[in-house]
């Protein structure tokens, strides 16, 4: 039992390291290095937790990036910096490249190598599988954390900013 | 003026782009009215004093994302609002912010390689694995910026860094490192994903500019082809095809 704790805490903080290093090759501010390492962190912890109590992953990633979504605010507010400089890169980790690269592989099988009827079937199926969990994961993340940014609108975004 | 652009290719939304021209427009006693699109910006200035109206049309340079910029100017646009600036300050101000130290390559190289290892054990590799997406990054996120120095097309710039990061996985494939090489391959390649222009594409169209969101979708999506692509050449060389 404890060995799962450890190794979603391990997973945690890859996906943290993750984050700061796309933070770094988007060139974020100096001062929000230790925010997006923490919320990549954060996130990370709630989509493995979630995962952990069987929810499926794309509704996982969906709170998690919910969560990174709503926390964004007030940390925007206390850096004073705009949302997206922090929220992007924290999210990054969650992208389902495993899905898509497993989608690739199954088409590439599909159009270069003469398989037999039964075997078309097994990999139509990856396809579809795989590239409609990299697609449905996609839209859990861009709606999870840019939604908590759009129904609040206008008048925080002034007071985020100052 | 050149704040629209510079915001623009360092990957700001739409949205931010025209509400900060407008504080900055304000502070200087014009009207402003924009039509941005992918690759240039037309805008018309109003001086709300003597009535004149000016139009310029301006080109749009590649695209770099840099999150500095962003916030910064967000940032000075609201100062320059509340402190009511000077053209001079103004000026001064983002010539202050196009200066701006840049991290050092070889951080930039290190966190980048350090996240694709990360990516690798999210995924469930272990630390060979790790360490084979590592060299790889580093490899390929190399090329990348030798390449993006050089002004390559970005599209051909992602293809040929994306067959040599997969390249040197693949290597950790046929010698057969860590306990399941396909995690290293598959993580290798992460690191040239383009989330900003997705995200933001998401971000424009539900912002109504519809336009811009299909722009920026499309040209997202042709960069995933493109890493996709350059993973199927490795894998038709190297003759990869284990599914599981």
């Amino acid at each position: 039992m404890e060995n799962i704790y450890i190794s979603i805490l391990i997973k945690s903080l890859s996906a943290g390291i993750a984050a700061l290093g796309f933070g770094i090759l988007f060139n974020i501010p100096r001062k929000v290095i230790f925010t997006v390492l923490f919320l990549g962190f954060l996130a990370g912890l709630i989509k493995f937790t979630f995962l952990n109590l069987s929810f499926t992953i794309i509704t996982s990633t969906f709170f998690a990036s919910l969560f990174v979504g709503i926390l964004s605010i007030p940390l925007a507010r206390r850096v004073h910096k705009p949302i997206v400089v922090f929220s992007i890169p924290s999210i990054i980790p969650m992208i389902p490249g495993y899905y898509a690269y497993k989608t690739i592989l199954a088409i590439r099988k599909f159009t270069f190598l003469t398989v037999s009827d039964s075997e078309h079937q097994t990999l139509l199926n990856s396809i579809f599988t795989n590239g409609f969990m990299t697609l449905f994961i996609l839209f859990a993340i861009t709606v999870g954390v840019s939604a908590p940014m759009l129904l609040l609108g206008k008048d925080m975004a002034r007071k985020l900013n100052d | 003026m050149n704040i629209c652009i510079m915001m623009m290719r360092s990957g700001a939304n739409t949205k931010r782009v025209i509400d900060n021209i407008n504080r900055f427009a304000k502070v200087l006693d014009f009207e402003s009215h924009a039509l941005i699109s992918h690759k240039s910006i037309i805008m018309t200035l109003k001086d709300l004093k003597t009535k004149e109206t000016y139009t310029v049309v301006n080109q749009i340079p590649g695209y770099t994302i840099d999150f500095t910029i962003v916030s910064d100017i967000s940032r000075a646009s609201w100062k320059a609002l509340d402190n009511n600036w000077s053209y001079e300050k103004i000026n001064n101000r983002l010539n202050e912010i196009k200066n701006k130290k840049k991290y050092p390559l070889w951080i930039i190289l290190l966190t980048v390689s350090l996240a694709g290892a990360g990516f690798a054990n999210i995924f469930g590799g272990d630390l060979l694995n790790m360490g084979v997406t590592f060299i790889a990054t580093l490899v390929g996120l190399s090329v990348s910026k030798f390449l993006h120095h050089k002004a390559f097309n970005p599209y051909i710039r992602t293809y040929i860094s994306s067959v040599i990061a997969s390249f040197v996985a693949t290597l950790g494939i046929i010698f057969n490192i860590g306990s399941d090489p396909h995690i290293a391959l598959a993580t290798s390649v992460l690191f040239l994903v383009p989330g900003v222009p997705l995200i933001n594409s998401f971000n424009d169209l539900y912002n109504n500019h519809i336009l811009n969101g299909i722009v920026r979708f499309v040209s997202g999506f042709i960069l995933v082809l493109a890493i996709g692509l350059g993973l199927i050449t490795i894998m038709l060389i190297f003759n990869i095809n284990a599914l599981n």
